[in-house]
């Protein structure tokens, strides 16, 4: 079991650098960070349930210009890693909505506090810029690789920090929530979900069509088709 | 042209860093000077110039980070002709970086965040709603296909065309693959949402329904303020729910 935290809270620092420091490859979008804890915890169907929501609800974030986008790569993590772990806990039906509930929002809280904590990184990073740029003009080249080796190793150290954190915190807050109200969190998850699945569609929908006419009938006609072939085809 | 195949795949290599010390002041700065850092070892051999010049390039830069490789080759380019003694300055090379930054970041921004990006997540969504954990390798690829591929072939392309790189073709190729992206995504979303309506062929139940559509709606009309936020929405939505069932 405290492998199996140690990877995830890794998994954290993972995707924290994939975010925005290395390559920016998509790895630390939720629904791969809780594809990968889903195998991890051998829990999938928890992991995909959180991991869905935060990547619908995720696609509409945009890092663009000097913009701080919303961090939904611990976010993923931390989400995904809460109702898995609740679930380990009592594996009943209920508490299994009750945690995913749990899970995508504080994946939320997460994602969007991580947003300051992001911005200290960029203010931290600006004093490295500085002493780069006079260790060169000194003609000290090798302060390039020596800047961007402390750029990734505090933005690891930022990730696995930010994600233990939230997690430790996390367990210790809402265990005892999710054991005593699992009925009324299991509702809410009922009444949430769908909510925050139309909500995503409809910005990746928005993403796509952009006031096209031929795009809008195509979505259309996607869905009704999609829709009936699912019915007949159904045993 | 001097510059070799291997020494344009190390810059490539290296641009996936072009972030990893982003900062408001400089923003890609660091990391345009250490991506650009094997040509400039090449072309500029006395290690005092070479020094003074990267000093210079750490100086603000920011743009798309994947089609970054791009400029990242003109620019190798530019100082390949100047080190030569060609009629290139360094304002020259500054303005050059300048002005395809900002065509890049425009185009880029397009492809990459406002359509292969929800488009990747997209088919990922469609192969995970039915439980797969080939879902989130499906959404890995797709995006990587382009990403990668661009991140590593840009160098090149940017290097051989020079400074009219996006005149060249590049800028309407990549127009019509926003298009071509843009209209299947579409069509994906239709497939997906029918999809969470109809998980197993059993509709879901009609509360289930009303819902995913309201959500769809206020999705919809909210889709152009940028405040609240989408994520600021989701946990308004997350919270609301929490109340009303305590409440009923």
């Amino acid at each position: 079991m405290n492998l199996v935290y140690l990877g995830t809270i890794l998994l954290g620092g993972v995707a924290a650098l994939d975010a925005t420091p290395v390559g920016q490859t998509m790895l630390s979008q939720p629904l791969a960070t809780a594809t990968i804890l889903g195998l991890l915890w051998n829990d999938l169907p928890t992991a995909l349930e959180v991991g869905i929501v935060l990547q619908i609800l995720a696609v509409s974030t945009q890092p663009i210009g000097a913009r701080t986008p919303e961090d939904y790569a611990t976010g993923g993590v931390v989400g995904a890693a809460l109702a898995l772990a609740l679930v380990t806990r009592q594996p009943f039906l209920l508490i299994r909505e009750a945690s995913a509930l749990v899970g995508v929002i504080a994946g939320l809280v997460v994602a969007i506090l991580g947003a300051a904590l992001t911005r200290w990184l960029r203010r931290r990073n600006e004093s490295l810029g500085r002493w780069c740029e006079s260790e060169l003009r000194e003609g000290r080249e090798q302060a390039l690789g020596a800047a961007h080796r402390a750029g990734i190793v505090l933005a690891f150290a930022l990730g696995v920090s930010y994600t233990a954190l939230c997690l430790a915190l996390g367990l210790w807050g809402l265990t005892g929530a999710v054991q005593m109200e699992s009925l009324r969190l299991a509702k809410a998850w009922n009444l949430a979900h769908p909510l925050w699945l139309g909500l995503g569609l409809a910005r990746m929908l928005h993403a796509f069509v952009q006031r096209r006419l031929l795009r809008g009938a195509l979505f259309g006609a996607a869905l009704v088709c999609a829709w009936i072939v699912l019915i007949v085809e159904a045993p | 042209m001097s510059l070799s195949a291997s020494v344009l795949r190390r810059m490539a290599v290296r641009a996936s860093l072009l972030q990893a010390t982003w900062n408001y002041e400089r923003q890609q700065g660091l990391g345009w000077a250490w991506s650009l850092m094997p040509a400039l070892d090449r072309v500029l051999p006395d290690r005092a110039d070479r020094a003074a010049r990267l000093a210079e390039h750490t100086a603000y830069f920011n743009t798309q980070p994947t089609l970054a490789s791009v400029a990242l080759g003109v620019v190798a380019g530019l100082e390949e002709q100047r080190a030569q003694g060609g009629p290139v300055d360094a304002d020259q090379v500054a303005r050059v970086k300048g002005v395809l930054g900002s065509a890049l970041a425009a185009l880029g921004d397009r492809l990459f965040w406002f359509t292969l990006r929800p488009f990747a997540a997209c088919v990922g969504l469609l192969l995970a709603v039915r439980g797969s954990w080939v879902g989130a390798l499906a959404m890995w690829l797709v995006y990587n296909l382009v990403h990668l591929g661009m991140r590593w072939r840009g160098v090149g392309w940017g290097y051989r065309s020079g400074p009219a790189v996006l005149a060249e073709g590049l800028r309407p190729a990549l127009e019509r693959l926003i298009e071509r992206i843009a209209t299947l995504g579409s069509l994906l979303v239709g497939v997906l949402m029918a999809l969470l309506l109809v998980p197993h062929g059993e509709p879901r139940e009609i509360t289930f329904q009303i819902l995913l559509i309201a959500g769809l709606m206020l999705g919809l009309l909210t889709a152009t303020r940028a405040r609240p936020t989408p994520s600021q929405w989701a946990l308004g939505l997350g919270v609301m729910a929490v109340v009303s069932a305590w409440l009923r």
